[in-house]
């Protein structure tokens, strides 16, 4: 078990990417706080890892929220006294506007959500990790940070400004054995996609990549965990692309 | 039956860390290097360890050694899963003026045309497979450039975007193709050349993780891209590097 005893933070796990990763890191050992907005669904999760046999804890959490972001953090020391592994898997892909009609709230929120949570969460939870020396941190960006995409321009922002973060924070907290990275996915078998587009054309854009392999949660699942593992002790400042081939920076 | 995984440059400190981590999986290790003694000396320790290694000389710049072996490991072990192209490196740094022909190819032979020439040969055998996955090696030099190592950055760079070229090209055969890109590295063939404790001060205050690579940071990389959790990685680069380069 490659996360035996590990105490796990993962924000957005109540469906998706997010619910992957916890589901596998209870698997590698770990002790997850199933964070989500979605209170309901993130017990649900919760009782999916307890049934796994892993120790789980479900938080309500709003990452763009600086009171409900401290409180999650509480709930995560008083329940586990510890944190090794932070996750920013929450985000929003939504609404779908050009810049031209794109509102000043839109705007905000998805800044706010995408990037915004990094800090809010990152802020939490670095001073446990540096006072223990070491910790991971994996924030979720994505490929639309590197090439853009129409009409998704506060989407696109927002994930290039999480790439720029993590380098960033890498920078700042390498010292103290904590590692940042990011992982970019393309488009991925989950609820996002569906979100603005029918299934047919999500089945579509999904088949349409090199590598005949449809992107599931799993995948993305499988190098986060690898990021908060031993083997990946030595990689820090990364924006790792897992995306079937679609795009190669 | 186990994966059988052949690696270029198996003798030397990378290569051994990636041949010891893949066989302590399970793995079946080819080790391949110029230095014939080395390989055997890897695979020695891998057996005695209870893994399977087997060990061989090659120079990976020479077409008909390279098809001589690879046609010798296919019929000896009926497969090739995995092709870690390690064989590389130079230590020459000079100004560009002071470079001669001879030396740029010698470069350029050394690690792009060594990774060419394997995966010329090693890449039908996977495509007729339907599976298979190969790992060059490259540099953050290849991404950031290094004054005094014109040849050297030129051919990193090569093998980055010759890799996305093979990924796209293996693709529909389930064939992936990606690269490591090591940053720093304590291997034995450099501290030949530098000592630790210089290494300590060129380089660990630059690294935010307060060190160089250790051979095994870097195996775990190449180890990993062998498993199924990376199925839907082709074409990528991964930087191993501590943080000195975050491109």
């Amino acid at each position: 078990m490659r996360l035996k005893d590990k105490v796990a933070v993962v924000t957005g796990a109540a469906q998706g990417i997010g619910r992957a990763t916890v589901l596998m890191m209870g698997r590698e050992g770990a002790k997850v706080v199933v964070a989500d907005l979605q209170a309901e669904k993130a017990q649900t999760v919760a009782n999916e890892l307890h049934a796994l046999g892993a120790e789980a804890l479900a938080v309500e959490v709003d990452v763009a929220d600086e009171t409900s972001v401290k409180r999650m953090a509480r709930n995560t020391f008083e329940r586990f006294q510890r944190a090794d592994i932070l996750v920013n898997v929450a985000g929003i892909y939504y609404p779908k506007a050009s810049v031209v009609d794109l509102t000043e709230e839109d705007w905000d929120r998805t800044i706010n959500v995408n990037v915004g949570s990094n800090f809010l969460c990152c802020r939490e939870f670095v001073p446990a990790m540096r006072a223990q020396k070491s910790g991971r941190i994996i924030s979720l960006a994505s490929g639309i940070g590197h090439y853009g995409m129409r009409q998704f321009s506060h989407y696109a922002a927002s994930k290039a400004a999480v790439m720029g973060f993590v380098k960033a924070l890498a920078r700042e907290v390498g010292p103290d054995g904590i590692t940042v990275n990011a992982i970019c996915p393309g488009s991925a078998n989950t609820s996002m996609p569906r979100q603005h587009r029918s299934e047919e054309e999500v089945m579509e854009r999904l088949r349409a990549t090199p590598l005949p392999h449809i992107l599931e949660p799993e995948d993305i699942a499988g190098s986060i965990v690898f990021l908060a593992s031993d083997a990946a002790a030595f990689i820090t400042g990364q924006s790792y692309n897992i995306n079937s081939g679609t795009y190669m920076f | 039956m186990s994966s059988v995984a052949l690696i270029t440059g198996g003798g030397g400190g990378i290569g051994g860390a990636v041949a010891r981590r893949m066989a302590a999986a399970g793995i079946m290790v080819v080790i391949a290097d110029y230095d014939g003694g080395a390989a055997e000396k890897v695979k020695s320790e891998i057996v005695a360890g209870g893994g399977n290694a087997d060990a061989l000389a090659i120079d990976v710049t020479v077409a008909r050694e390279v098809n001589a072996v690879v046609a010798d490991v296919a019929k000896r072990y009926g497969r090739i899963d995995i092709l870690a192209n390690i064989a590389g490196g130079s230590a020459d740094t000079k100004r560009i003026e002071e470079f001669t022909w001879a030396q740029w190819k010698e470069v350029m032979d050394a690690n792009l045309k060594g990774t060419f020439l394997m995966c010329r040969e090693v890449a039908p055998l996977m495509q007729k497979q339907k599976s298979g996955r190969i790992i060059n090696t490259a540099s953050n030099y290849g991404v950031t450039g290094s004054a005094l190592r014109t040849p050297y950055a030129a051919a990193k760079a090569g093998i980055i975007t010759f890799t996305k070229s093979l990924a796209l090209e293996l693709a529909p055969d389930l064939v992936r193709a990606n690269t490591v890109a090591p940053g720093p590295t304590d291997t034995p063939r450099v501290m030949e050349k530098e000592s630790m404790e210089a290494r300590k001060q060129r380089w660990w205050p630059q690294i935010p993780l307060g060190r160089t690579a250790l051979p095994q940071d870097l195996a775990e990389m190449y180890f990993f891209l062998t498993t199924p959790q990376s199925a839907a990685i082709t074409g990528q680069t991964f930087h191993v590097n501590g943080g000195v380069v975050m491109p």
